[in-house]
């Protein structure tokens, strides 16, 4: 296995090294960190749907659409980024997702802790510390290759990932809350911020604890030629743009078990909107706007409902319908 | 007539394709085959929350789609060649129709080619299945 410890690289390079390093069938570490910040969505999501477009175009944010899974991140200067390449067939692989995420983010967890950090393994692919989300993670099958991708949060932007991520201030203001909650960081946690140079040998010794000695990698002309091969295929905005699984509503993720959920309701009084904070998987705030047809107590009453319910997108939004319906409404799409 | 291998179902109505631990099931209806994926695929990747069928045309063995579950995206593969003529909407607009029942949850329909790629990885029968099941789970057992 390499190791390719490249320091600060173009935020485009940050992505193409290592998914062109899977298509190249090289199992790998790579260390790195982004000398610019941009937003980042799994191979799953359409920025349209993910992103205020107006405010990453307005501030220069780039957008690159991934080939590994997870949700929409931001990423810059302020992050330690980790990629593992692995072959699919290599003998440490573990076949569940959730069992890939637990046994290869262990050299990231003995890398927080050696920095002082208690960090645990949250299932599905989240290192927490007291319940608080300190690195998010994805990965996938890229080539022959499985990939995880991860970070080390130094320090976070919360104000700008929430308005690269959602136009309105209503909406914006809960999540940034949620975030300031349940999203913590290295130097929130130690009061300082330990060197890059530290934080990279710390995790490649992690990792080679793991995986056995790692050879120096050095970014050749064949792996140059693939970066610049997909660099031109993941500009397109073919592949930015892809519509996929048509989600009900909009789920913004904080950790797991912690989220936003929004969804609008076309009704034929007009368009109606309610907003859900998710806490530990559970509805722990409701509330709405245009409120359709609903009188104050209705709304009290649907709220009543919502509360401490299981959070379960088909399930919440048919508990809705039903309570709009039994109150006259009519939901029209 | 059914296989039940630890509590996971593989109807001998149909066939396998198995190269690189591709779990996919196929079953010809009139001049199409229905291509799914099988009881241990969906076990093993858990609850789907996305799926995406990304070519129209594709060789035996080439990846035609993807799928996540647990933020992690997996590949499937075609069993055959041929062109995608039907991909089931339902099951991509609710890709837990195949953890809920994989064998109703077609993915695609395929005109096949006619040749014979990939049909050595294609298997079909009790003991052929029963075979192959015992090995993936003692694999995916040393794996985990």
């Amino acid at each position: 296995m390499k190791l390719f410890n490249l320091g600060e690289l173009n935020w485009r390079q940050t992505q193409l090294i290592y998914h062109a390093l899977a298509y190249k069938n090289i199992e790998s570490l790579v260390l790195h960190s982004s000398n610019d910040r941009y937003m980042c969505v799994g191979l799953h999501q359409d920025p349209r749907d993910e992103l205020d477009l107006k405010y990453c175009n307005k501030n220069n944010i780039g957008i690159f659409r991934r080939e590994i899974g997870g949700g929409t991140v931001l990423i810059d200067n302020d992050q330690v980024f980790y990629n593992l390449i692995i072959h699919r067939n290599h003998p440490k692989v573990p076949y569940t997702p959730e069992n890939f995420f637990r046994r290869f983010l262990q050299p990231v967890i003995q890398a927080y802790r050696e920095l002082g950090i208690s960090a645990e393994y949250r299932p599905l692919c989240d290192l927490v510390v007291r319940e608080k989300k300190i690195s998010g993670n994805g990965g996938g099958e890229i080539g022959e290759c499985k990939v995880l991708g991860g970070s080390i949060l130094l320090d976070f932007d919360y104000e700008r990932m929430a308005q690269s991520v959602l136009s309105s201030d209503d909406l914006r203001r809960r999540f940034l809350e949620l975030m300031q909650n349940n999203l913590t960081t290295v130097r929130k946690e130690l009061g300082v911020i330990p060197s890059k140079e530290e934080i990279c040998s710390i995790l490649a010794t992690k990792f080679t604890d793991l995986l056995g000695p790692m050879t120096k990698g050095r970014v050749d002309t064949e792996i140059t030629k693939k970066m610049m091969e997909l660099n031109k295929q993941y500009s397109s905005d073919t592949w930015l743009y892809q519509r996929g699984t048509k989600q009900i509503g909009r789920e913004i993720k904080v950790r797991e078990g912690v989220s936003l959920f929004h969804k609008v309701f076309n009704t034929q009084k007009g368009p109606g909107g309610v907003t859900c904070e998710i806490e530990e998987n559970r509805v722990k705030k409701v509330s709405f706007f245009n409120a359709f047809s609903l009188s104050h107590i209705d709304q009290e009453k649907l709220e009543e409902r919502l509360i401490g319910l299981e959070y379960d997108r088909n399930k919440l939004v048919n508990e809705i319908i039903e309570m709009i319906k039994t109150h006259g409404g009519l939901v029209v799409a | 007539m059914l296989l039940e291998v630890k509590g996971m179902k593989f109807p001998l109505d149909r066939r396998y394709y198995i190269k690189d631990g591709a779990h996919m099931w196929l079953k010809p209806e009139g001049n199409l085959v229905k291509i799914g994926m099988d009881a241990f695929a969906a076990e093993m990747a858990g609850s789907l929350t996305f799926l995406n069928v990304s070519k129209r045309q594709a060789k035996s063995g080439e990846a035609i789609g993807s799928f996540e579950s647990a933020k992690f995206v997996s590949r499937f593969y075609s069993p055959i060649s041929g062109e995608i003529v039907t991909v089931n909407d339902k099951v991509l607009s609710n890709p837990q129709k195949i953890n809920d029942n994989p064998y109703n949850s077609w993915i695609v329909a395929m005109k096949p080619d006619n040749n014979e790629d990939g049909c050595e990885y294609i298997i079909e029968g009790k003991d052929e299945i029963s075979n192959w099941i015992s090995k993936e789970i003692k694999r995916m057992e040393g794996g985990e």
